[in-house]
């Protein structure tokens, strides 16, 4: 019978190491429900499509790598790399770094503590905590910052795939590290991806990360990042979806301490009937913290999106900045997305200020262009360009930059 | 040039424009004044192909095509220009890419390869020294942040960088210190020549002392209702509307 929750996860099989993780993540997989359209969290992003195939988790033996994706995703960006397919780290392809003052090796290998709670909420996360393959691991030293950025690049490649990485990343205090999280599929690839990025920022530490999705192939990926700062840390998060059958991107980020800031800002422009959907959580608990939090999205053809954002300032949380925008652009009339912001403030002395829109092309900027000569198109992807561009200036990389912006220029015909 | 035959048009259910003729010679500069809402800038807009306006009735022909027939784009790469009364700001698109896009665009439309960088640079210089419109202006998004008056010098710079067969201005004085007048308009008359014609959209004769015109129209209620020489400005400013 397939559709159920036991018989969809029937074929996957679990590797031998984190055996108390795993057996957690077996219980959960049966307490928990699979996520449908009576939860709030999932009531846009059905997965019944999902559930009603049948995938199996491989093993990482025997891999032959596409040829027509390049193992390293940002050729010019002088970094380090961990290359995984289908869950299993590819070592013939990675590139780690190698220092007294960091760790960097696969998941696999090491058996992390984990201190998320995620797989004891959701179902996915369950099945995530019961059956990952590999993943990051990477422990940076007090003080340290790691002198390259490391990119972690997922492939999933074939048919009928069960992939689930499972990254952690442990900064000490004062320490600080930029991560490149790429994911991508191959042409026929079709199943799912479902990953998970967990992150401790010590005080006065400072982690940077992007995220790209530039997936071919009819995949359903879910990304679920957790994030824990202490005092006086810094985080700067950046979520691309370039290219993906449906995608579901999670962010949660826990203030832990006083005085952290948090940027996070992410851009979508699905077409076709691509489905993306943004979840973010951001959760003030102490005092003096500051997030600013931008997404923009333009919705094509008949895609669909959902944005929801949640920002807690809680209790104690006094002098807590935070800053939250949401934008979309539904550039076709069968296009949609569910945009709500979730603003809970409990303290009184805080400055918080969200903006939510959804609205078309700015008429009059495209009518002006339009008067100098310059055709439809190029007007709207001048348009576009500029609108997206804001977020994509937040990455700090330029060859990363330079890379996200060749996509999308490829993807949506931008001169 | 232009020949704009017993023109309607409205906006949704207003009929705005209700019957206007005017020709414009190659090189003839026309002044149209006329009291507030009488349908100045709507007129403006009908030639330049804003969509929200529904040509009900009439013609337009431009140098020998039909120019109602021609979506915006295309009636600016055949040599329409309009500077508008109230220009729009675009943030994130900078006015040189902008600019670069505009003369491509009318190139391609030309069966022209896109300018040589260069090239392109030297004209901005040239353009922008022409309305001494100041360097950072350039280098900035598109009217983002720009003045009132500095927004209108942006506008005359754009025409000049695209050479128009024929430019609207529509009430380009509105918000221009005296200098700014001034240096617009020189501007302005630097441009003119035997094949460039200009329809002149303002209130005031203090233009007009600049940008002499050959024919001065009066619109009102969506039709030309006196047309004279450039004296009849000078006759405007003093009576009013009232006595036509
Ligand atoms: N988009 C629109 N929607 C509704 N009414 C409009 C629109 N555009 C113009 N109108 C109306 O049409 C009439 C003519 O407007 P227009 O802007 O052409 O006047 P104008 O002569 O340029 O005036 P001014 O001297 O104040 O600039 C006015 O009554 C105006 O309210
Ligand atoms: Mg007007």
């Amino acid at each position: 019978m397939t559709g159920s929750k036991e018989s969809f996860i029937s074929n996957f099989k679990a590797p031998e190491n984190s055996r108390g993780l795993r057996s957690q993540g077996d219980q959960y997989l049966v307490d928990l429900p699979v996520p449908g359209r009576r939860s709030e969290r999932w009531k846009y992003s059905p997965i019944s499509k999902l559930l009603n195939t049948s995938l199996n988790t491989c093993s990482g033996e025997g891999v032959v790598w596409p040829e027509e994706i390049l193992p390293d995703p940002v050729p010019f960006l002088d970094s380090y790399r961990l290359v995984f397919r289908n869950g299993h780290y590819v070592s013939s392809l990675s590139d780690m770094p190698i220092d007294d003052d960091v760790i960097c090796m696969p998941l696999s290998e090491v058996g992390a503590e984990f201190t998320n709670d995620y797989h004891k909420r959701e179902w996915v996360g369950a099945m995530n905590a019961a059956y990952h393959q590999d993943g990051l691991f990477l422990k940076v030293s007090k003080n340290v910052s790691l002198d390259r950025p490391v990119v972690i690049h997922h492939l999933t490649d074939g048919a009928d795939i069960a992939a689930l990485p499972r990254h952690y990343i442990e900064l000490e205090e004062g320490a600080g590290a930029e991560v490149v999280v790429w994911s991508s599929a191959s042409e026929k690839s079709s199943g799912m991806c479902n990953g998970i990025l967990e992150a401790n920022v010590s005080s006065n530490a400072y982690l940077r990360v992007d995220k790209i999705c530039n997936e071919a192939g009819e995949i359903f990926k879910f990304s679920h990042e957790y994030i824990k700062q202490e005092r006086d840390s810094r985080v700067k998060i950046n979520t691309f979806t370039i290219k993906g059958h449906w995608v579901r991107n999670e962010l949660e980020i826990v203030a832990n301490g006083p005085g952290t800031d948090s940027t996070f800002n992410g851009a979508y422009l699905p077409t076709g009937t691509e489905h993306v959907d943004n979840h973010t959580v951001m959760d003030h608990a102490y005092p003096n913290g500051t997030s600013s939090e931008l997404y923009r999205g333009i919705m094509y053809d008949k895609s669909t999106g959902v944005f929801n954002g949640k920002v807690f300032v809680r209790k104690d949380a006094q002098q807590t900045n935070a800053f939250q925008q949401n934008s979309n652009i539904v550039a076709d009339k069968g296009a949609t997305i569910n945009a709500k912001p979730e603003l809970e403030i409990y303290a009184d002395d805080v400055k918080c200020s969200h903006g939510c829109t959804v609205g078309q092309f700015d008429k009059e900027a495209l009518f002006y262009l339009k008067s100098r000569g310059i055709g439809s198109d190029e007007a709207k992807a001048l348009l576009v360009k500029a609108y997206v561009g804001d977020v994509i200036s937040s990455v700090d990389r330029e060859e990363v930059r330079n890379e996200i912006l060749r996509l999308y220029s490829e993807r949506h015909g931008w001169a | 040039m232009l020949k704009i035959k017993n023109l309607h048009a409205q906006v949704g259910d207003t009929q705005i424009l209700q019957g206007l003729n005017l020709e414009v010679g190659p090189g003839e500069v026309h002044a149209i004044m006329g009291p507030n809402g009488s349908g100045k800038s709507t007129l403006a807009s009908v030639l330049s192909g804003r969509e929200s306006y529904e040509v009900t009735d009439g013609s337009v022909d431009f140098d020998g095509v039909d120019l109602l027939e021609m979506d915006a784009s295309d009636r600016a790469r055949e040599g329409l220009f309009l500077a508008f009364q109230y220009p729009v700001e675009i943030p994130g698109v900078s006015n040189m890419n902008f600019m670069k896009a505009a003369i491509n665009g009318k190139r391609a439309h030309q069966g022209l390869d896109p300018i040589k960088g260069t090239d392109f640079l030297q004209k901005v210089k040239d353009c922008a020294s022409l309305v001494e419109l100041d360097g950072r202006l350039r280098d900035r998004s598109v009217n983002e942040g720009f003045s009132g008056g500095e927004k209108k010098r942006n506008e005359i710079f754009q025409m000049a960088m695209l050479e128009p067969k024929l430019a609207v201005l529509d009430e380009t004085d509105s918000g221009l210190d005296i200098d700014a007048l001034r240096v617009v308009s020189q501007g302005v008359n630097a441009m003119r020549n035997s094949d460039r014609s200009f329809i002149v959209i303002t209130h005031y004769q203090r233009l007009l002392d600049h940008i002499v015109p050959d024919y001065v129209h009066v619109l009102s209620e969506g039709k030309i209702v006196k047309s004279g020489g450039k004296e009849l400005a000078l006759e405007l400013e003093e009576k009013g509307y009232d006595w036509i």
